[in-house]
């Protein structure tokens, strides 16, 4: 998943980035002043089926597109990934251990049973416990709950973790109802009827053909919607074909449109494109621990060798910036006085020489056999033969990807990651010293890295954080466990007669107050 | 009679156009007007004409000349796939028709196990287990069609084995492989050749099609059924990158086609109407 | 008829051994592991290995084959790793789209191939003949893919007569189904009426050639009634016999058309299912192509025998 920006695209993101208004990246139709209006279905294409509908067991990011509907986080995100009010009111942190969160009153689950404190904790029992909890990482830093009163938790931390709150703005935050949770067990995977306390209710899941549902009739929050009856999501896993129902009105909205299309997309009258910045950061781990790349030198003549400004502009048609490490500009960490590395030939050479290499070096990049990673493969390819660096493509499908990732049996590999809205999502666990399998396929392990990460996690004083990922991505840039290329755009598709989107940076398509024409 | 003359009119179109092909294929490097290779960030997608007659794909490359270059891939690839298929086939073939009992019970089965095996989850499969690339997929559509040829090869020996010439030379004392040498395989060769030169189109459509799942060639090179991948997504804007090889790919199977049915009337006497 | 039958039910049994036996050797064979694609983004090695053990992904690849061979003939075919459920319901809800898509690309070829393969038979080397041959030679060496992607271009995207993706159930929405189907039967349908045509046309052509052909001629009859009376029901059975044996491959080998389609049908499954390394169900579906491969050659042999006696003695 990836997306380009155009200049006009950059300068909205940097807009959402510095928190300018943000009427310019609405569709021209849809902030229309039309009062919206209630009924109708909204026809919604995915590239994949779901996996599960317990939130607490998924490890796909396609669920989380459904969840956002029916289930509710304690906290959500706003436009610019600042922390609002979700399903607790407010929260206070006493001391860095500890998090009082203040719960919402006269919530209840579509099954008609009350939320509160008792099922908050119950929520996190069942995510630090149940034997298939893919969220037990994602909450390892909470060590106990407390219930203060019928509408109040504590969290007790085992260590300060800056990055809390806003890892409970997605699954690790949405609340299911408990007796749901106990009566229906494993079914839950499959069917969650009465499970969450979202705008919409989970009416069906008919696999490979559709997951149903409609509006919940008793949502707490009176302001505004949930205007649609229904919400029907499909699988279209061919992004050919499912732009293309879109064109024909088979459907009202795509997930993503794909940089290629964009251009066209955009001159269709049919058709309404939302450029949502995202959280991704597209790039390439080198692998440490192994020739070429084991000698730092010859990693920074490849940085060198490529031209990110001719990568976004040709293979992502500038639907994304160039990186210039692993925070996008969405973020309010993002440095913007850090340019991405430029192309510099001499400087190549040079460090080719140093690294022992001056006439070049052949290697193998491994990257998933999708379109637009075979492009910017080839491109790469071009870029670095003009250096004398020779690069030969592995194509691989994800499963091979990841083993290969995993085992670190590559020399560099293709990584494409979809972001959290806290930058500690995007940093720690690439570049923290890790034994074992994790996402540091790299490898790299440098104290000075391993320190300021740390730190970025007791600090919780945001200015301050922002100096240090500063600090880190300088770092980077030098010792690169990874090649930045990358931060994509995700634009979104709708008819017309969509009205009310309002795009959020984590790519989550929240209907409560989308309505239809 | 008639209607062989009316083949006959077709064979020398098939055999133009496959002359053609290998022609091309051999000639690539001079022929192709443009490195195929070379990228053009600047002119991507550019309509065909005077300096691209087959336009532009999306990182700017000379669709004619990938097309020239990629006769090569896809004539190599059919031809390999089947050579794979007849050798392991007729070996296969023999060693059942002449053995006999168990072995020929287990190879046979073993034939029908690849037969009734999804071919394209065989590819997929032999594809990451030997690593990506076109070895994967050309070994994996050599496999799909290996029980065709043994099929055959069998079926053959156990005829040729009955008649008088054979069993007087294994009278005479001659050791069974050379039996087989002598008399059996080449009195076998016309039907596998009717059958490779058939099968030649059909692999090279397979190939295509592994290649249109993004399974084979590995880029920068491209095979016909590659750069319709790649150019699928520009169907709306720019259908000449998928056109161009998508016509070079039929006619050349078509004038395959042409010529494995004049072969087999050439040499099958049954289909001698 | 009987005893036949059953020794050739006999003979599938060491063929389907040596299917599963490739499948489950290939797959494992293949880099890539069920729990990391299904967690790609998760860090936590502890549940990833809870989830290996639960599955029993940890143990040495011969018990894990000889555990699933036991289920199996338990008559369990085990369960999806990705969403946990029984393959046997994965496989059975794919079912009913390929086969309603198998069924209309049959019937698609049909209507072609039946009045193109009997007037090029009846005006045998005419120019009419020539043109079907040729159609047919066309038909064969258009590659599905390309027909694909062309019948999308033309009648979804510039014309827009037809929805172009998903699928629609006909048994339940009838015309809208019939109309999700279209395309992907003509896709199939075409390359197989270039078959049945020639199969077709060869059959009547014998079957013309025969003295019972002949001494209808004689009685006066016309020769169209000629056709209907006395060529057909002959020249049927290889017909019949090419779209049996076609059954099999139109389930579970239409990968390509289902992709393309967005149907959620059988071919698509399997190939899902090999991306995301969910060894039983890539098992299963195969096992069950490969039985229904096997099943369609036997019936289709016994049909022939049935239909025509002679072929028994053999």
């Amino acid at each position: 998943m990836a997306s380009d920006v155009s200049r006009r695209d950059f300068l909205l993101m940097c807009a959402v980035a510095s928190g300018a208004p943000l009427a310019g990246l609405d569709p021209g139709p849809a902030v229309a002043a039309d009062a919206p209006k209630k009924g109708g279905t909204l026809r919604v294409a995915f590239y994949i089926e779901a996996a599960t509908m317990d939130p607490h067991l998924s490890g796909s990011k396609i669920d989380r597109q459904v969840y956002h509907n029916i289930y509710e986080p304690l906290v959500t995100l706003d436009v610019r990934l600042g922390i609002k009010p979700g399903l607790a009111e407010s929260w206070q942190q006493p001391d860095p251990k500890t998090l009082i969160l203040k719960l919402r009153r006269g919530v209840k689950f579509h099954d008609g049973t009350e939320f509160n404190a008792e099922a908050a904790r119950f929520n996190f029992n069942r995510m630090k416990t149940e034997p298939k909890s893919v969220r037990k990482g994602e909450v390892a830093s909470i060590d106990s709950v407390d219930v203060v009163d019928a509408y109040s938790i504590k969290l007790n931390l085992k260590r300060p973790d800056a990055a809390l709150l806003a890892t409970l703005t997605d699954r690790a935050g949405m609340m299911v109802s408990p007796k749901v949770a106990q009566e229906r067990g494993a079914e839950l995977e499959r069917n969650a009827k009465g499970a969450g306390t979202g705008p919409f209710e989970f009416v069906e899941w008919v696999k490979d053909d559709h997951i149903l549902i409609k509006r919940n009739e008793s949502y707490w929050n009176r302001q505004g919607g949930p205007y649609l009856d229904r919400v029907r999501y499909r699988p279209i896993p061919d992004d050919t074909v499912k732009l293309q129902s879109l064109q024909t009105g088979e459907i009202d909205v795509m997930d993503y449109v794909q940089p290629r299309d964009v251009a066209a997309v955009k001159a269709d009258r049919n058709v309404v494109v939302v450029d949502v910045p995202s959280l991704a950061d597209f790039a390439y781990q080198l692998n440490h621990a192994r020739p070429p790349f084991n000698t730092k030198a010859l990693r920074q003549a490849v940085a060198y060798a490529l031209d990110l400004e001719q990568i976004v502009k040709g293979v992502w048609l500038n639907v994304g910036v160039p990186a210039n490490g692993p925070i996008p500009p969405t973020s309010w960490a993002y440095d913007r006085s850090i340019p991405p590395i430029r192309r510099d030939l001499a400087k190549s050479k040079a460090r080719l020489a140093e690294g022992g290499q001056p006439n070049g070096f052949a290697f193998t990049m491994t990257t998933n056999n999708i379109p637009i990673n075979v492009q910017e493969a080839e491109v790469i390819q071009a870029q670095l033969r003009e250096a004398g660096i020779t690069m030969k493509i592995k194509l691989v499908d994800s499963a091979t990807l990841i083993s290969d990732g995993n085992n670190k049996n590559f020399e560099m590999i293709s990584y494409q990651w979809s972001g959290r809205p806290d930058p500690d999502g995007n940093t720690y666990q690439f570049y923290k010293t890790t034994q074992g399998t994790s996402l540091n396929w790299s490898g790299i392990s440098n104290p000075q890295i391993d320190a300021l990460l740390d730190r970025t996690r007791e600090v919780a004083n945001q200015a301050e954080r922002k100096k240090l990922f500063s600090d880190l991505t300088k770092i980077l840039q030098d010792e690169l466990p990874m090649v930045f290329i990358v931060h994509p755009i995700e634009p979104k598709a709708f008819s017309p007669k969509v009205r009310g989107y309002e795009p959020i940076p984590d790519g989550m398509m929240r209907f409560k107050d989308v309505w239809l024409q | 009679m008639l209607r062989r003359a009316a083949r006959a009119r077709l064979a020398p179109f098939g055999a133009g156009v496959v002359l053609l092909a290998v022609l091309v294929a051999l000639t690539a490097p001079l022929l192709a007007p443009y490195d195929p290779l070379a990228q053009n960030l600047g002119n991507t997608l550019a309509r065909p004409g005077r300096a691209h007659l087959l336009g532009t794909d999306n990182v700017g490359r000379d669709v004619l000349s990938r097309v020239i270059w990629g006769t090569r891939v896809s004539l190599v690839a059919g031809l390999v796939a089947v050579a794979i298929a007849v050798v392991a086939g007729s070996l296969l073939g023999v060693v059942a028709g002449y053995c006999g009992g168990r072995v020929d019970g287990l190879v046979m089965r073993l034939m029908d196990a690849v037969l009734s095996f999804p071919p394209l989850v065989l590819a997929l499969a032999l594809g990451a287990v030997l690593g990506a690339g076109l070895t994967g997929v050309l070994v994996a559509l050599g496999v799909v069609y290996t029980p065709t040829f043994a099929r055959l090869m069998r079926g053959q020996v156990l005829t040729i084995n009955a008649r008088d010439y054979v069993e007087a030379a294994r009278a005479l004392g001659a050791p069974g492989w050379r039996v087989a040498w002598r008399h059996v395989v080449p009195n076998a060769a016309n039907p596998i050749i009717v059958q490779a030169s058939l099968s030649v189109a059909f692999a090279i459509l397979a190939e295509a099609s592994l290649s249109f799942l993004g399974l084979g060639i590995q880029p920068p090179q491209a095979s016909w059924g590659s750069m319709i991948n790649a150019g699928r997504g520009y169907l709306q804007q720019a259908p000449w990158i998928v056109f161009g090889p998508g016509a070079a790919l039929f006619v050349t199977v078509v004038g395959l086609n042409f010529v494995g049915d004049a072969v087999r009337d050439a040499l099958d006497p049954r289909t001698r109407a | 008829m009987g005893r036949l039958v059953l020794r050739r039910l006999g003979a599938t049994v060491p063929v389907l051994l040596l299917v599963t036996a490739g499948v489950f050797a290939l797959l494992h064979l293949t880099p890539g592991d069920p729990i990391d694609v299904m967690m790609a983004e998760s860090v936590d090695a502890e549940v990833k290995e809870n989830l290996r053990r639960e599955l029993g992904l940890d143990r040495p690849l011969y018990v894990q084959y000889a555990a699933w061979m036991g289920r199996l003939l338990r008559g369990d075919l085990g369960r999806s790793i990705r969403n946990g459920e029984p393959v046997v319901e994965s496989v059975s809800r794919r079912l009913r789209p390929s086969l309603e898509l198998a069924l209309l690309a049959m019937t698609v070829s049909l209507v072609i191939a039946f009045p193109v393969g009997i007037v090029c038979a009846v005006r045998r080397n005419t120019p009419i003949d020539r043109a079907g041959a040729t159609f047919a030679v066309f038909g064969i060496c258009m590659p599905n893919f390309l027909l694909a992607l062309l019948l999308i271009f033309f009648f979804g995207v510039t014309l827009r007569w037809l929805p172009i993706s998903g699928y629609t159930d006909p048994l339940e929405e009838g015309w809208n189904g019939l109309r999700s189907l279209v395309l992907p039967a003509v896709t199939l349908g075409l390359a197989l009426a270039a078959v049945v045509t020639r199969t077709l046309r060869s059959s009547v052509l014998e079957a013309l050639a025969e003295d019972y052909v002949r001494t209808a001629r004689a009685k006066g009859l016309s020769e169209w009634r000629v056709i209907q009376a006395h060529v057909l029901k002959n020249a049927l059975i290889p017909v019949v016999t090419v779209l049996g044996l076609q059954l099999g491959t139109l389930i579970g080998g239409a990968v390509i058309t289902e992709y393309v389609f967005a149907l959620p049908g059988v071919g698509r499954l399997v190939v899902d299912a090999v991306f995301a390394r969910d060894y039983p169900l890539v098992q299963g579906v195969v096992l069950l192509i490969a039985v229904g491969f096997i099943l369609s050659n036997l019936i289709v042999d016994v049909l022939y025998g049935w239909i025509d006696p002679r072929i028994r003695s053999r």
